[in-house]
């Protein structure tokens, strides 16, 4: 095929075109074009305190909202938002259906397009995925990434059944496994593995519960010693309950704002420099390994090369620590450790707070923040918001901090998001 | 005639039938262990029977679970119908023994010295809770396996049915390799095993489905196995033996009940340890 250049490319098919026009229409081709170059940052970010909240779903929604709203320095009307996208496992069944629409109702953006996300404990990982690439795609300039779980409201067997409805019902479930029972396969084969054993799992407990105490917004803010952690009550052996995240009430919401239009709102706007995600078999029998994690490694791959740097680069890391053993794997899937090091990069305490490269969990992680399933993701970009700008309390601000990553996990594994903000652009 | 522990139960082995009798005793009965019940006992003296010959339709009666029974075993129930008699039909009793007869045989029910007593207290215990996770009324906060898919994957699940995609088996099967309209395909797995990795959940976090029973067994055990053809899958450990879990340590795949929801019991392969 021939492609032949014309003098007057809008004129030629007879159409009379005046040239204002035709400029305007060059202009709009290079905009949808330099849309694949856009950047996105996230120029808002907020969150309920984590823990037994006493407000229901719509109360802790329009809390993380306005929350999130109050944040942006600039002009900012919530009818700004063109698209929204909310993370849940609409855990209880309360609200299963249009659970978006039913929040954004209360949170002053009436009418705007909005849909739930849902991939189990990584739901608003992937909200926030969607929210960035609805800004990348060019159909979207200002977008809402949120997260909510209301769980204390239920009775404790109604809790436990909602606690093990994202592994593989069909063939994990009716062997008895819930998450901590999945972990606790993982935890025990890793220390069959590798040089590792239970102590490891107690530095992650000690070290996220010193972090989370200083943390206004973390479920726990208490820190635990060593000898307590270590002798807690025993819910899937070898994981004690120190080992296992708290279940928690919450809601996290952050505002993306295409890069023409960031600085309008914040000054200090915060970049989404890198991001990917990945899926992997849903059962855990179904993996070659049960020591590391195929979706973080894919996932953490693909932000690192979009962002164009290393795990070495990495400031601060918020991972998934539903379980102490989750951390140690995570730590090695991401690059901080080597494989089968993570153990040992917990026992030296490499991720406390500014004592190694990474500081890992400033918040408190989920293991003392705490864990609202759906709002955890963007409960984590709430906390590299909040640290990039050097917003949060004195005694866990990580120092010099440049560059952050979040990483969101579903289930045993079965998702993961991965995401890298900066400071600069 | 012979007589061995075989899964966990007693069997007496004739020339006609199979006696399979529970190892427990309550007051001088067989009675059942805490998962096991008419259809555990039928499907073992079936599986037992089918080392010496072959058996192609069987006839059950009320009390066993005939499409578990024929799923575990790949016998097929008798449809009821005059045109086809059965040459096999399973009997139950009062007690927890249950024989696999040829028609019209002439069954002597053997005395057998293996008694496990069970504490009167843990087995009404154990007895209540089925009856009550049986029981319309009750509406489980269990994980949802309908019928329907219960029956779907009862092949894969009972009798470790796979799949042969190129050198590799696949277990459990995936659609996404359905040979000619049916999920599996030559390949089912020998029921043994290594332990790969295991846990105990406490009472306390045991998934709701259990939260009858849980308490009253102080938990539940889940094991991760290799299976000896390569696949791995996870186990929950029968409920009736004291199990000494270890890594690598060997295991067989055994049929028993694991929970009860709206009516129906759900079965399954558990893990137990190698020592008979």
């Amino acid at each position: 095929m021939r492609v032949r250049l014309v003098q007057e490319p809008y004129g030629h098919c007879g159409v009379n075109v005046d040239a204002s026009l035709r400029r305007e229409r060059v202009y709009e081709m290079l905009r949808l074009l330099g849309r694949c170059m856009v950047d996105v940052a996230v120029v808002g970010a907020g969150q309920t305190k984590y823990g037994n909240h006493p407000l229901g779903l719509k109360g802790m929604w329009a809390e993380a909202a306005s929350k999130a709203f109050a944040s942006i320095d600039g002009d900012f009307e919530p009818a700004a938002v063109e698209e929204a996208f909310i993370g849940s496992i609409a855990f209880g069944g309360s609200q299963l259906g249009n659970t978006a629409a039913l929040l954004t109702e209360h949170s002053g953006m009436d009418g705007v397009s909005v849909r739930r996300v849902e991939n189990a404990c990584a739901s608003s990982g992937f909200a926030f995925r969607d929210a960035w690439m609805a800004i990348k795609s060019g159909q979207a300039d200002v977008v809402v990434a949120g997260g909510i779980e209301k769980m204390n409201d239920l009775t404790p067997e109604r809790k436990r059944y909602w606690l093990g409805v994202s592994g593989d019902t069909e063939w994990e479930r009716l062997a008895g496994l819930t998450f901590p029972g999945t972990y606790a396969l993982m935890a025990r084969r890793y220390f069959h593995e590798f040089d590792a054993n239970h102590d490891d799992l107690v530095h992650v407990s000690v070290k996220n519960h010193f972090h989370g105490s200083f943390n206004a917004d973390a479920h726990i803010q208490k820190q635990v010693s060593f000898e307590k952690a270590a002798g807690g009550f025993m819910v899937a052996d070898p994981l004690t309950l120190y080992d296992c995240c708290p279940t928690s009430d919450g809601a996290s919401c952050v505002v993306l704002a295409a890069d023409h239009l960031a600085h309008k709102f914040t000054d200090t706007p915060v970049w989404v420099k890198g991001a990917g995600a990945a899926s992997d078999n849903l059962a855990l029998h179904d993996r070659p390994s049960i020591t590391q994690l195929k979706a973080t490694q894919t996932a953490s791959a693909k932000a690192y090369k979009m962002a164009g740097i290393g795990a070495r680069q990495i400031d601060l890391a918020e991972v998934h620590d539903c379980f102490t053993i989750a951390e140690v794997l995570a730590t090695e899937d991401l690059g901080f450790a080597q494989r089968g090091e993570g153990g040992l990069f917990a026992r030296e305490g490499n991720g406390r707070l500014n004592e190694g490269t990474t500081t890992v969990n400033s918040s408190g992680g989920l293991k003392s923040k705490g864990h609202p399933l759906g709002a955890t993701g963007t409960g984590q970009v709430v906390e590299v918001f909040k640290q990039l700008r050097g917003q949060v309390e004195s005694q866990r601000q990580v120092r010099d901090a440049e560059t952050a990553l979040t990483h969101n996990v579903g289930g045993s594994g079965a998702t993961c998001s991965v995401h890298i903000f900066g400071r600069d652009r | 005639m012979t007589d061995e522990v075989w899964m966990g139960y007693l069997v007496h082995h004739a020339a006609d039938y199979t006696v399979v009798q529970s190892p427990f005793v309550l007051d001088g009965a067989r009675v059942f262990g805490a998962d096991s019940d008419a259809t555990t006992l039928a499907v073992a003296g079936l599986l037992h029977r089918l080392n010496h010959e072959a058996v192609t339709v069987v006839s059950v009666p009320d009390g066993v679970d005939g499409l578990s029974l024929s799923a575990a075993t790949g016998v097929s129930l008798h449809d009821g119908g005059a045109e086809q008699e059965p040459d096999w039909e399973v009997l139950i009793s009062d007690e927890a023994i249950v024989v696999v007869s040829r028609k019209n045989a002439d069954v002597q029910i053997p005395m057998l010295d293996v008694e496990v007593e069970v504490d009167a207290d843990f087995h009404a215990a154990i007895e209540s809770a089925w009856e009550q996770e049986l029981g319309a009324g009750h509406v489980s906060q269990g994980a949802y396996v309908s019928q329907a898919q219960y029956n779907e994957a009862a092949a894969s699940r009972l009798k470790l049915h796979g799949q042969t995609n190129g050198d590799q088996i696949v277990w459990p099967p995936r659609f996404s390799h359905v040979v000619e309209g049916a999920t599996t395909s030559g390949a089912a797995l020998e029921h043994r095993g290594n332990v790969m990795t295991w846990t105990t959940l406490s009472a306390a976090g045991a998934p709701s489905e259990f939260s009858l029973r849980a308490p009253i067994l102080g938990g539940v055990s889940t094991v991760l196995l290799a299976l000896n053809d390569g696949p791995n899958g996870v186990f929950l450990v029968v409920d009736d033996e004291d199990t000494v879990l270890a890594m690598d340590a060997p295991m067989q795949l055994v049929f028993r009940r694991l929970y009860a929801q709206e009516g129906f019991v759900r079965y399954g392969l558990k893990a137990r340890a190698i020592h008979d």
